[in-house]
């Protein structure tokens, strides 16, 4: 998996009751997306700790979408939680070196199906740039790559 | 599909769209054994073809999607889709209801919806279901979240080349298939037969539908829609970004001259949405809403209404009387204006949505012994204290059947009609 | 990361289930794009899978056949299926296995048409469909048999409120056989509308109404009714609600001039009087009170009507400003007949009728109240009913001329379009004004002249300032959300920015609360008319009665589990739960210690997952989505092991 086409691995969060269901639309409509996209089915994001985004990367995941149903979501505060997690999970990717566009917060809804091509293109552009979850290191302070090399 | 043939059930909803989704989940969820029968080839009524919903502007597939779903897999729920109800009448304790199968051609135990017949079929027809913006073939899925996602052939396009025959990897297609007329029987039913918007054709003064960009608010809400037949809001005439938008409301309601008197009560709401998300994909767009009074009555619309008003979309009072094509695609509207120093203005639009009344979308006549009334809906007879009542013992009415009503009042009134006849099946 | 690395393939814990992996083809969808067979040929060297298998068409009979034999033979005890969309074919599954008379649970579905074959093309297409099915089978191998949640019932609805809302709720409840307690704070049941007359748009009348709504409940077996009683305990959840029901004589002389009317009219316990309502019992004449068990809480607590400030529209300066149901009594209780209306020994030979008093105020345009508040909303009701005034008086008092000073006329509603032309036909005369240019009320400066002028820059007119001397003022005013504080706070349900009490959402779920098993039904959520009550609280007794009819909920289990060998009690669970009573911290013993530990109520949990995500331990869980089902479907996602040569 070098530079080009095949820059990385890019998991999709999506929630059960509006991003999921997107997702089938955008395939209803046979609109293709890169294949390096896995989605997962989830319930609600607000599960994942910080350390699951971390390990993501440390897997070798090269950037996650977290496709939300924002404010929508069923179970109330579950956004809010979410959002303040994300920020939490930016800081320690910082602190890693990691280049923190790598992980977008966004929501979309059932037939939101541009929406979700416009995420997967963006963030299949941006792993094409950047490489693989780590490359970035090289240019970040010595300490960031210092925190990486110790995994 | 001989086995479905004259089956009996508890109760029997006329009508799929989200009045009569509401009371058949209602009645099954106290496993009552619930038919569901539906004129169109999809369930999902008018509410499934919007774009977003007030005052929430929730998107409203999310919302009707689940409900569809949930009808669809309720272990006491049976949907009818593409049958018409033919007659409707009491024998003794029971209503028996006489459905016809219109044939869809395709036999839908077979079909898996894969859409192979769609991507063969080589006619294109104006899609009704994108505001006859965008094209679909002659035999189609109705619409990418429809329920079942099953095709039919329409056969007043269908040329019979036998490619969608050919493809079908599971046989489904039969171009010889006849519809069906069987029985369903039931203790009590609920009417839940929604409404059409009134038709253009008959309104001389907005030009009977052939005056170049001039829609109707449900064509502009397959505009606004995610999944709509542009990716933006366009004219149709030309493509041309429009500048400038116009509203005009009570386009065939509160007019005697068209026989609709009664006001049709969710057009201020709907078009106020419209002109919000407008001015969303549209940022430098003029919107403008030439009004009599804006009836923003439900829980929430008049702060929705004040909200508009403070993004800039402009309310002129004042009722549109005619118009007429202008220059390079534009429209001329002619209104007495209630604002400065009144008289008759004309001011010009790149495009113009008529905000159409609403007319019931069945009439009982010839049919069964309901009463309509005055306003052609199905009557109610207890308007006060049990306002899903109607002339036919054990007949219950909700949503827009009983009068036009918003999705908020309508899925209120079938939860009232779902339980009027949850009492009338208890009692017998 | 300084986390330690996990080695990648060695999942823990140990998978326990024999896998079955069934790959649908979908007639071509999905094998067109996707090499089915090679598929089916790498699933069978993952970890836990004991067989893979390909069908034309899983869904069908012969499909689903295939998984059942399988289980039933004891080959496999847990599913994966690979074809379409799990919003299309995931119950027909779960169905399957019930057949089989497996757990519905232990399955798992691989979506290969909508997000592989029909986005994806060429050999990447197989390469995707390999990893998530890898992926669900990872999953499927840590997934445990559940059983759905089941919460008994008691079978009593308690409806609070005894207005046209609460009764309506009651009669259809007991109609359908359920017991129903029904308590209402005040001597009376008829509530607001006890206060009225007739009603809008058909004439209808509130002694009909009311008589007969309060006859019905009076004389149904199957409904208790509590006057003077009020709600002072609330605990427990759906299907279990504990509630302290407290009986006591009203404070003071609050209703004095209703129990005067209610002695002077003649009539008895049980009997309608109007402007009083339905008195059904006594009044206690010491508290009492009792405790009462309840599957579901319908809240019926209404409205009231806005009361002006005193000085606006010079309400309270002058005795011939009154507002519209006081208008409505004072007209019922007129003395005389005559082609004018007489007040108080009064001709009216005009009247001006002001609407939108007290709703759909402007923020920086209307003054707040004493509270800090602004009533944004419409109250819906006062145009009709406000028009139908203005036609009655018109009908009866032909000399009695009535001005309708406007903002926008809101006859929506079914023969409410009606009323409008009406009053226009017969010489009503209509204002029109603008927000933040209200019509102003003052004294007559004409000694001769009648005692009020109401001036207005009309809209109709083009902004010509008008005057028009009146001998009466009724300001229509809106409804307000009666105060109910003290249940807001004891069953912690939400309240919105207008005040009226706040449904989940106004489509999906429009009459219940927040809290599951509490339903709303009338004027407490919102401005409605009789009819749109009574809708209203039907919609709100269908769902009691689901509820009730079957005895029992069933929840999804889905719910958060706490691994008690791992859990030390740090409560940050606790603190993340976002449904409130859904976690808490208990004392247990293990092995002889005294220990805090995390204990989940399943029938409050919502299962997001709020918990998971901060255990340090990661001692608590959903049920069939845990983290750990998570971590191994993102390794297998990540392994090219399963790519070639298989």
């Amino acid at each position: 998996m070098g530079a080009g086409k095949h820059a990385g691995k890019i998991l999709i969060l999506a929630e059960d009751a509006c991003a999921y269901p997107g997702a089938d639309a955008t395939g209803q409509g046979h609109m293709s997306y890169s294949a390096d996209t896995y989605i997962l089915r989830v319930k609600a994001s607000v599960l994942f700790p910080e350390q699951f985004y971390l390990d993501c990367f440390s897997k070798g995941i090269a950037g996650i979408i977290i496709m939300s149903c924002g404010a929508e979501t069923p179970y109330p505060g579950a956004y809010e939680a979410l959002a303040r997690r994300i920020d939490r999970v930016y800081v320690l990717m910082k602190e890693r070196g990691l280049d923190i566009r790598r992980l977008r917060l966004t929501a979309i809804c059932t037939v939101c199906t541009r929406a979700f091509l416009k995420e997967v293109q963006q963030m299949q552009d941006l792993v094409c740039q950047l490489g693989a979850p780590g490359s970035e290191a090289a240019a970040a302070p010595a300490g960031a790559a210092k925190a990486l090399q110790e995994q | 599909m001989g086995s479905r043939q004259n089956r009996r059930f508890d109760a029997l909803v006329l009508g799929g769209g989200i009045a009569g989704l509401e009371a058949a989940l209602n009645l099954a969820e106290q496993n009552f054994a619930v038919a569901v029968v539906e004129k169109d080839a999809s369930i999902g009524g008018k509410m499934i073809r919007l774009s977003k919903v007030f005052p929430t502007l929730d998107c409203s597939s999310c919302i009707t999607t689940p409900k569809m779903a949930a009808a669809a897999h309720h272990p006491n729920i049976a949907l009818f889709t593409y049958c018409e109800m033919q007659t409707l009448e009491r024998r003794g304790e029971d209503l028996v209801a006489g459905i016809l199968q219109k044939s869809r051609y395709v036999d839908v135990e077979k079909c898996i919806g894969c859409r192979q017949c769609e991507y063969q079929c080589p006619v294109l027809v104006p899609d009704a279901e994108q505001g006859g913006f965008a094209a679909r073939k002659a035999i189609y899925i109705p619409f990418s979240n429809a329920i079942p996602q099953k095709a039919l052939i329409d056969t007043d396009n269908c040329i019979l080349c036998g490619r969608c025959a050919k493809v079908c990897p599971t046989q489904a297609v039969n171009y010889f298939e006849q519809p069906e007329e069987f029985h369903l029987t039931a203790a009590a039913a609920v009417i839940a037969t929604g409404f059409e918007a009134i038709p253009l054709e008959d309104k001389v003064q907005y030009g009977q539908g052939r005056i170049p960009n001039v829609i109707t608010a449900l064509q502009m809400e397959r505009l606004l829609a995610p999944h709509g037949p542009y990716n933006r809001v366009l004219r149709p005439y030309d493509g041309m970004e429009p500048d400038s938008i116009a509203f005009i409301q009570c386009a065939g309601s509160r007019d005697q001259s068209l026989g609709v008197p009664y006001c049709s009560r969710v057009c201020c709401m709907y078009a106020i949405k419209e002109a919000m998300l407008l001015s969303g994909a549209l940022p430098l767009a003029d919107i403008a809403i030439y009004y009599m009074d804006i009836r923003a009555f439900g829980k929430g619309y008049e702060q929705f209404y004040q909200t508009a008003q403070a993004m800039g979309v402009n309310f002129v009072k004042g009722k549109a009387a005619y118009l007429d094509p202008g220059e390079n695609g534009a429209v001329r509207v002619r209104y007495e204006s209630q604002e400065a120093t009144g008289g008759v203005q004309v001011a010009e639009h790149d495009l113009v949505v008529l905000s159409l009344g609403l007319v019931p979308a069945w009439d009982p006549q010839g049919r069964c012994l309901l009463s309509t009334g005055g306003d052609k809906f199905i009557k109610t007879v207890k308007p006060k204290t049990a306002p899903t009542l109607t002339d036919l013992e054990g007949v219950f009415v909700a949503g827009a059947a009983a009068g036009p009503k918003d999705i908020v009042d309508s899925i209120a009134e079938a939860g009232a009609a779902a339980m009027e006849a949850s009492r009338y099946l208890s009692k017998q | 990361m300084a986390q330690k690395k996990k080695p990648a393939l060695a999942p823990e814990p140990t998978p326990g289930g024999k896998v079955g992996v069934y790959v649908c083809h979908c007639g071509g969808n999905i094998s067109d794009a996707v090499d089915v067979e090679q598929v089916c040929a790498q699933a069978r060297r993952v970890p836990g899978v004991v067989v893979a298998r390909d069908q034309m068409f899983m869904c069908s009979d012969p499909g689903q056949e295939m998984i059942i034999e399988d289980l039933k033979s004891g080959l496999v005890d847990r599913v994966v299926v690979a074809s379409c969309s799990p919003s299309l074919h995931e119950s027909t599954f779960r169905n399957a296995l019930l057949r089989a008379g497996a757990n519905p649970y232990v399955y798992e579905h691989a979506n290969l048409r909508e997000q592989v074959s029909w986005v994806h093309h060429g050999p990447e297409a197989t390469a995707k469909a390999t990893r998530l099915v890898a992926a669900a089978a990872a999953k499927a191998a840590r997934l445990k048999p559940l059983e759905p949640i089941r919460v008994e019932v008691q079978p009593r609805a308690l409806v609070i409120g005894g207005g046209v809302a609460g009764m309506k709720a009651a009669l259809e409840l007991a109609a359908r056989g359920q017991a129903v307690v029904l308590v209402e704070k005040s001597p009376f049941l008829g509530g607001q509308v006890a206060q009225l007359q007739e009603l809008a748009p058909e004439g209808e009348t509130a002694a009909a109404v009311i008589s007969e709504l309060a006859g019905a409940v009076l004389g149904h077996p199957a409904v208790t009714v509590y006057t003077c009683a009020q709600v002072e305990g609330f605990e427990g959840y759906i299907g279990n609600f504990k509630l302290k029901v407290v009986r006591k004589p009203p404070l003071g002389a609050t209703y004095a001039d209703r129990l005067e009317k209610l002695s002077k009219s003649g009539q008895g316990l049980g009997e309608y009087v109007p402007f009083v309502g339905v008195m059904p019992a006594t009044i206690p004449e010491s508290p009492e009170d009792f405790d009462l068990e309840a599957g579901v809480v319908v809240l019926a607590t209404g409205m009231r009507p806005y009361q002006p400030r005193p000085g606006e529209y010079a309400y309270k300066n002058f005795p011939e400003v009154v507002t519209l149901p006081e208008f409505i009594r004072l007209q019922a209780e007129a003395e005389g007949e005559g082609d004018t209306l007489m007040l108080h020994g009064r001709p009216i030979r005009g009247a001006a009728l002001i609407h939108c008093v007290g709703s759909r105020q402007i923020p920086g345009i209307h003054a707040e109240n004493e509270g800090g508040y602004l009533n944004e909303y419409c109250s819906r009701t006062c145009c009709a009913a406000t028009l139908y005034a203005a036609n009655l008086i018109r009908d009866r008092y032909p000399q009695t001329k009535i001005f309708d000073f406007y903002r926008d006329i809101r006859t929506y509603g079914r023969g409410q379009e009606e009323l409008y032309t009406q009053a226009a036909a017969s010489q009503v005369v209509f204002f029109r004004f603008e927000a933040g240019e209200e019509p102003q009320v003052l004294k007559n400066p004409d000694p001769q002249g009648p005692p009020l002028l109401v001036q207005v820059k009309d809209v109709l007119t083009f902004g010509e300032e008008l005057e028009v001397p009146v001998d009466l003022v009724v300001l229509a005013v809106g409804q307000e959300p009666n105060n109910i504080a003290g249940l807001v706070q004891q069953m912690k349900i939400p309240i919105g920015a207008d005040r009226f009490l706040q449904e989940v959402h106004p489509k999906l779920r429009p009459v219940e609360m927040s809290v599951a098993g509490i339903l709303l039904a009338g004027t407490c959520q919102a401005p409605f008319d009789v009819g749109e009550t009574c809708a209203a609280a039907g919609a709100a007794a269908v769902k009691a009665a689901a509820i009730l009819a079957r005895g029992f909920v069933e929840l999804d289990p889905f719910v958060a589990e706490v691994d008690l060998s791992k859990c030390t009690g740090t409560g940050a669970c606790v603190e993340a739960c976002l449904a409130d009573g859904a976690l808490s911290l208990v004392d247990l013993e293990v092995a002889g210690q005294k220990v805090r530990r995390a204990r989940v109520n399943p029938v409050m949990c919502l299962g997001c997952g709020a918990c998971v995500a901060v255990c340090p331990e990661n001692a608590i869980n959903v049920q069939g989505w845990t983290l750990k089902q998570f971590e191994s479907m993102v390794d297998l996602i990540v392994s090219d092991e399963y790519l070639e040569g298989a």
